[in-house]
């Protein structure tokens, strides 16, 4: 039993699932689900189609090069049974598979910085071009913004008073 | 010397097994007896392996070995792979290849020096049997037929070829491969020689339909049986083949 990766999308094929297409030139293509296969057979290039793995892999969505991508590399000369060896590589394959979600979930967040300090500009720039737009009470509201104290004497207040 | 046996009352051996100085591969049977014959003859001097390739048990076809490596087709699984590997001796080196001729078996013939190979085989493929066998690669056919694998049988000593290969094949192959080699049958005039027995250095095991005069010839080409005056090998071959094609 091997766990397969679907040709359309990327994503594990477990066993029970999907369908397996052997081409004239004994090519074999595995189908995680009905979805893929459709698109396969509908000749789309998954290079070009938003949701795959291919496509976000090609325009820099996710994470393509990173040493933890080595240890699931298919191997085609196997090495002689060593118990310590499995039993360090049972015990490594959680901590990897946790590393390299961590690295993933920092390359997105990484790829959206670039995204808020650019919002941050445009804000910035939209403030001093536009706020003419702004109505007159909010501009003026805009411009002030500390509360200046001026000191009047009681005695000029109260004569004020008496005149009116 | 050789021997007459059977695979679940089968008698293309070559099929089911895999026979070479280094080790012995048997197909998983029905019944222990098929086993119990390799095992009865050489178990104390090589490791004979029962195994399955892509769980069939035509594995015979699927491999090609000599005592250096062990060559195998994408088909086979991640456990027969290292079954294969943590029981073969470690100068063997174990490896699986990805080419579309799946059935490497019948693609190619080795013995520890040389190799025939199908004509249509990969470039990449011809390097790996060069570099994990250790031979010389040759692309040839046989008797006008490519799958080289089926169709021949030899080892360092000797050979056995298709029966309809011309005499000028013959002796082309013969210098190519720097044995002996005797256009005949196995499994009473079946031409697919390498699925009816198999052969190493100082074993052959045959079908049971094999005739004593098949079984002779093949002692004798392999140089199975000691110190046989040369010529009754050369009264029998009048004998055998009445016409070269």
């Amino acid at each position: 039993m091997r766990l397969e990766k679907c040709w359309f999308c990327s994503s594990t094929v477990y066993p029970g699932h999907g369908i397996q297409f052997v081409r004239n030139d004994a090519k074999v293509f595995r189908f995680c689900r009905s979805k893929c296969h459709k698109n396969f057979k509908m000749k789309r290039n998954p290079r070009k189609v938003k949701w795959t793995k291919a496509y976000r892999c090609l325009h820099g969505k996710d994470m393509t090069q990173d040493s933890t991508f080595e240890f699931e590399r298919k191997r085609n000369r196997p090495e002689r049974y060593d118990r310590n060896v499995t039993e360090q590589t049972l015990k490594a394959i959680p901590l990897i598979t946790k590393i390299r979600h961590e690295r993933q979930k920092k390359h997105i967040t990484n790829r959206q910085k670039q995204g808020k300090t650019k919002e941050r500009e445009r804000d910035a720039k939209e403030l001093e071009q536009d706020i003419q737009m702004l109505p007159k009470k909010d501009a003026i509201l805009s411009t002030q913004k500390t509360k200046v104290v001026v000191k009047v004497s009681q005695q000029q207040t109260e004569e004020n008073l008496m005149e009116e | 010397m050789a021997t007459r046996i059977q695979f679940e009352n089968n008698c293309e051996i070559g099929v089911f097994s895999k026979l070479t100085n280094a080790y012995c591969l048997v197909a998983i049977g029905g019944s222990e007896n098929f086993y119990s014959a390799f095992e009865s003859e050489l178990s104390d001097v090589i490791p004979v392996v029962k195994t399955s390739i892509g769980g069939t048990r035509i594995i015979g076809r699927l491999c090609v070995g000599n005592k250096n490596g062990l060559l195998l087709p994408h088909t086979t699984t991640d456990q027969e792979l290292q079954h294969l590997r943590n029981c073969l001796p470690d100068q063997v080196v174990v490896q699986r290849i990805d080419e579309r001729l799946s059935a490497l078996g019948n693609c190619i013939a080795c013995n520890d020096h040389v190799a025939l190979t199908h004509p249509d085989l990969d470039k990449a493929t011809e390097e790996l049997i060069a570099d994990v066998l250790g031979v010389e690669v040759f692309r040839q056919t046989i008797a006008g037929n490519i799958l080289v694998g089926s169709y021949c049988a030899f080892t360092n000593r000797g050979g056995l070829v298709h029966p309809h290969t011309s005499i000028e094949d013959l002796d082309e192959l013969s210098t190519l491969l720097q044995v002996p080699l005797v256009a005949g049958t196995v499994n009473r005039g079946s031409e697919v020689i390498a699925a009816g027995m198999t052969v190493n250095d100082w074993t052959a095991f045959c079908g049971s339909d094999t005739t004593a005069t098949e079984l002779s010839v093949i002692e004798s080409v392999f140089k199975l049986r000691e110190g046989q005056p040369a010529a009754i090998v050369d009264d029998m071959r009048k004998s055998l083949i009445d016409s070269y094609v």
